[in-house]
This record gives C-alpha cells, structure tokens and sequence, in this order.
C-alpha cells in the first residue's frame, strides 16, 4: 500500500494544485468515469496557444485527485505543444512505454510508479491525463 | 425429506474458499459464490449431457430439454408460483425488465402517460422505463426516500394516477438494504389497475418471493446472485398479462410455424426463449434451488442479518464512519463512508488485505447524488460469511484509518 499511496499522492491528495472552480474559463474538460464514479473537471484558460491558467475541481479517490492535480501543476503556463509531450510523457511512463530513469520524467511523475503494481488503479492515474490531451491536441489542430 | 445443511459448514460446499482460504468475500449484492454442486452440474452438461433442446429425438437432448423443463418447474416453486409456464428464461434480470418495457407496456405507452419507479432503484430497473416514456412522451414519476433510506410510500398514492400504465420496484436496495413494502405497494397499485414489476435481484434465492401472497405481476430476478451461473436470468410474468407480450427476440425456437409472409409465435414463456438459451445456465440455476432448498431459509436471513447487525454496530464504534441508510426493514447490505477517505481508497486497501469490497456508486447515481454523497463502500453478506470476516474488515478499516492519518 506504501508503494502505492506514496507521500507525494498523499499531500496532493489533501492539498491539490489549483483546487477551485473558475468562472470564464475558454475551456472545461470534463474527466468522468462512470464505473467507479471519479468526476472532475479541469478548467483552462488557453490562449495564443498557451495554457495560461489551469485549475481542477471535483471528487474521485486518492490516486485520480493527485494524478490530476500534477496533471494542473505540470501543465501551467505551458504552450500547447510542450503540455502535450508532457502528457505523453506522463502516459508513456504509466504504460511502462518509458523507463522511471528516463530524462524525460518529472520527479512527481515517478510517485505514480505504484500504479505498475495494482492495474486496477490504472484509470484512476490516467483518466485526466487522456481528456486534458484529447481536448488540447483539438485545440493545436485547429 | 430433504437434508438440511448447516451453515457451520457451508464454506466447505464453495471451491472458491479452498482456493483462497485468506479470502473475505463481501461483495455478494455483486454476485455469490458458487456452490460445488452448481459448477459440477455445468462441468457434466459440457462433458457428459451437451445437446440442444427441443425436438432432437435421441436420449442426450431428450435429457436436455427434462432438465431445463425441471427448473422451470422448480424455479416456480421457489417463487409460489402454480404454472411454470409463467417462467420465461432470460439472460438476466436486466433483459427480464427489459422485455417487459419493450414486448409489454412500449405499446400501451402515449404521450401524457406515467410509469412510476422508486428513488433507490438500480439502472437496470430504472434507465428502461426512462428510454421507454423519452421515447413515447411518457413522464417517469418518482418515489422519494427518507433520510433513513425508506421508501415514503405514503407519497407513492399521490403519484399514481388514471395515466399511470406501470409500477416498477425494487424488492432490496443494492445500496440502502432498505427491504420494501411489496404487498403494499401491489395493493395500492392494483385498486388503479395498475401492474407491478418487482426487481428481485438482491432478494431471490435469500428471502422469501411468494407471487401468490404478494400479488404481483411480474419479477425479474439473476441466477448468479443465488448461487447460480452468470447470464442467466428468470422472468414471472402472471397467467392474466402473457399473451400480452409480445416477442422480445425474433427467432428460431419461439415458432409454431413460419411462413415467408408471417409468423405464428408459441405463447409465452417460449415466446421469449427464441435462439439457444444458455441451457447448462439453466440447468445449473436449477442445482442452485435444489442447493437453496437445503437451508433452512429462516437460518439464511437470521445469520446474514445478524452480521450484518454486528458489523454495522463495530461500524459504527470505530468512529468517523458514516453509514448510508438507516431503514427499519434492511438486509444484509451495508453502505458506508469512511471521513475523509475517498471508497476507492477504502476498497482499495481492504483489496490488498484480500477483503472484497465494492465501492462506487453501484449503478444508484441519481440515488447517490439525491443523498449529496458521490460514491459509497458497500460490504454484503451470504451464507459463508463468518464472525471472523467481520473482525477481519473492521481490522483493516482500523489499519486503513491509521495508515492515512
């Protein structure tokens, strides 16, 4: 359980990154998933293709809410492009696509390793990661 | 005379617990487990007594037809039904409220009409009768629950009206526990001449189903929730609405002739069987009654609902635990919420404690969020459950407390 709860899943968990609900936001992307219930919704404000605000808001266990609040802190003040190597980078990892000594990781990224071990975690770490990248990959297209 | 098993020893009669000795299995409102019996039935049909049903003139599918007809029979039995030709095969309780909204009331449903359901009901018994009145223009009405997670029935009269064309109910909440008033809620409902669906998935096999005593029209209800096989499912339908389905599946099996302009059907329940049924399902559900009738029924429901008592009242001593539901009637469900801790989290950690618990909101969202809670920890308990998987949980939830603290 210790490998899986790690200290930085932990403090994410009680004190998230940008846990609020904004007004206004030019983009609200909703992360549900509907067997186990985790509902969040990450708000952003992007423009000139910059993420220049990025908040999240909602319920789901432990892992999904540190995952998402990483996913907030990694992405802030990012252009399009680097948060979308970022999110790939994040998803790689969890799928075992990239190594945990890759330079490539930021060190929260690892805290998430634990996931490796217990699958049925696998939706809770990536749930976010998949929509926020859907929506800003849209975005880039456009 | 039949032999009576004890429940002392009833874990010895499920392989799954010599498989997995260190395993406390409360996840039973999501299936039971499955007895010796019923896996050795479906293990000789494939080995030994493989053959379609019907109309194949040779011993092996002449076996196969008496045995699926015997549980039928024996199904009927259970449930206090005379005719166990008023016992339609299904895959399940989902298709068996499922024919009823499309092959029954879909036609007799208009724009101006009402179906009314409960607040606690599952999806299964709740997301068919919503399609169904989008679909025509029907409102779906709804019975709330109090605090306590009852059914207010006393506003269930107010609800009913001359538009109203069914009444759908669950017998045991999934999530609550609550037990429901069924033969109040039938009689209430036919003095308007309404008829009644009663969803009895958490109840059949486990509490008493009388048709006669309860008055009811029709019950869907799951083998796997009884001991029995997954993708197996029974609907009642009573004697005065069956030639009021129609077919749900077209297809071989349901005939009495065919031409290429038209069909003639069989009347119900093979109306409703068209295709190859799941036969060892059925047969197997039907080792699953004659496993059942082995208890003694009032031992079932004393054991179940004593742990169920004892664990909600060491619940409730470890403190910070809120329980969902608090119903007078309740069985042996129970739903919880540890402060601060998210239920995945909970049932994650009983998880790597070998303890099976479901968290979520067990397909009750509109319920859930009426209760302003997004998602609950559910234990429930069987038959093989003991007074050590109770320590065990409450152990762990203890551990579960300090380990996030």
């Amino acid at each position: 359980m210790k490998k899986l709860y790690t200290q930085v899943i932990k403090t994410h968990n009680e004190k998230p990154f940008h846990f609020t609900r904004i007004e206004n936001a030019s983009y609200i992307v909703k992360a549900y998933n509907p067997i186990c219930g985790d509902r969040f919704e990450i708000f952003m404000d992007i423009d000139s293709k910059e993420i220049n605000e990025i908040y999240f808001h909602g319920f789901g266990c432990a892992i999904s809410k540190a995952s998402t609040s990483i996913l907030a802190q990694s992405l802030d003040g990012k252009t399009l492009e680097e948060a979308i190597s970022i999110c790939n980078n994040f998803l790689n990892f969890i799928d075992r696509k990239l190594e945990s000594d890759e330079f490539l990781l930021q060190e929260e990224f690892l805290a998430f390793s634990g996931v490796h071990d217990f699958p049925e975690r696998y939706d809770c770490a990536t749930l976010s990661w998949k929509e926020v990248k859907s929506c800003i990959e849209s975005i880039e297209s456009k | 005379m039949v032999m009576t098993l004890s429940l002392k020893s009833i874990k010895s009669q499920f392989p799954i617990f010599m498989h997995r000795p260190e395993l406390v299995y409360l996840d039973n409102a999501a299936t039971s487990q499955k007895p010796q019996s019923v896996i050795q039935t479906i293990t000789d049909f494939y080995e030994k007594e493989n053959a379609n049903i019907h109309r194949g003139l040779y011993e092996l599918s002449g076996n196969a037809t008496r045995r699926y007809e015997e549980t039928r029979k024996k199904i009927a039995d259970l449930i206090g039904a005379t005719d166990p030709k008023t016992i339609a095969f299904t895959k399940g309780t989902t298709e068996s409220i499922n024919i009823i909204v499309h092959s029954f009331l879909k036609k007799n449903l208009h724009k101006g009409d009402n179906v009314v359901i409960t607040a606690m009901e599952h999806h299964a018994n709740l997301i068919p009768w919503q399609q169904v009145c989008k679909q025509t223009g029907a409102t779906l009405s709804v019975i709330p629950v109090n605090t306590n997670g009852e059914l207010m029935v006393e506003k269930f009269n107010e609800l009913l009206n001359r538009n109203t064309k069914m009444v759908a109910v669950t017998h045991i909440s999934n999530v609550l526990g609550a037990i429901n008033p069924i033969e109040e809620i039938v009689s209430i409902a036919h003095k308007k001449n309404i008829p009644v669906l009663i969803d009895a998935a958490q109840s059949a096999g486990h509490h008493s189903i009388d048709v006669k005593k309860w008055n009811v029209d029709f019950i869907a209800f799951s083998a796997h929730k009884m001991f029995g096989p997954m993708g197996t499912g029974v609907l009642y339908c009573k004697e005065k609405y069956a030639k009021q389905i129609d077919p749900f599946n077209f297809g071989g099996g349901s005939i009495k002739n065919v031409e290429f302009e038209q069909t003639e059907f069989l009347d119900y329940p093979y109306s409703q069987e068209a295709g190859t049924a799941n036969i060892p399902g059925v047969i197997g559900l039907g080792t699953a009654i004659d496993f059942i009738n082995q208890l003694d029924s009032n031992e079932v429901v004393r054991h179940t609902k004593n742990l169920t008592d004892i664990f909600k009242d060491k619940l409730k001593s470890i403190g910070k635990i809120q329980i969902i539901g608090d119903a007078k009637n309740f069985g042996s469900i129970v739903s919880f919420n540890v402060e601060n801790i998210h239920p995945h989290d909970v049932a994650g950690f009983l998880g790597n404690e070998n303890i099976a618990v479901r968290a979520g909101h067990h397909c009750t969202q509109p319920l859930l969020e009426s209760m302003g809670i997004s998602a609950t920890v559910r234990a429930s308990f069987s038959i093989y459950n003991t007074m050590n998987d109770v320590d065990k949980t409450i152990e762990a939830l203890i551990a579960l407390k300090k380990f996030w603290s």
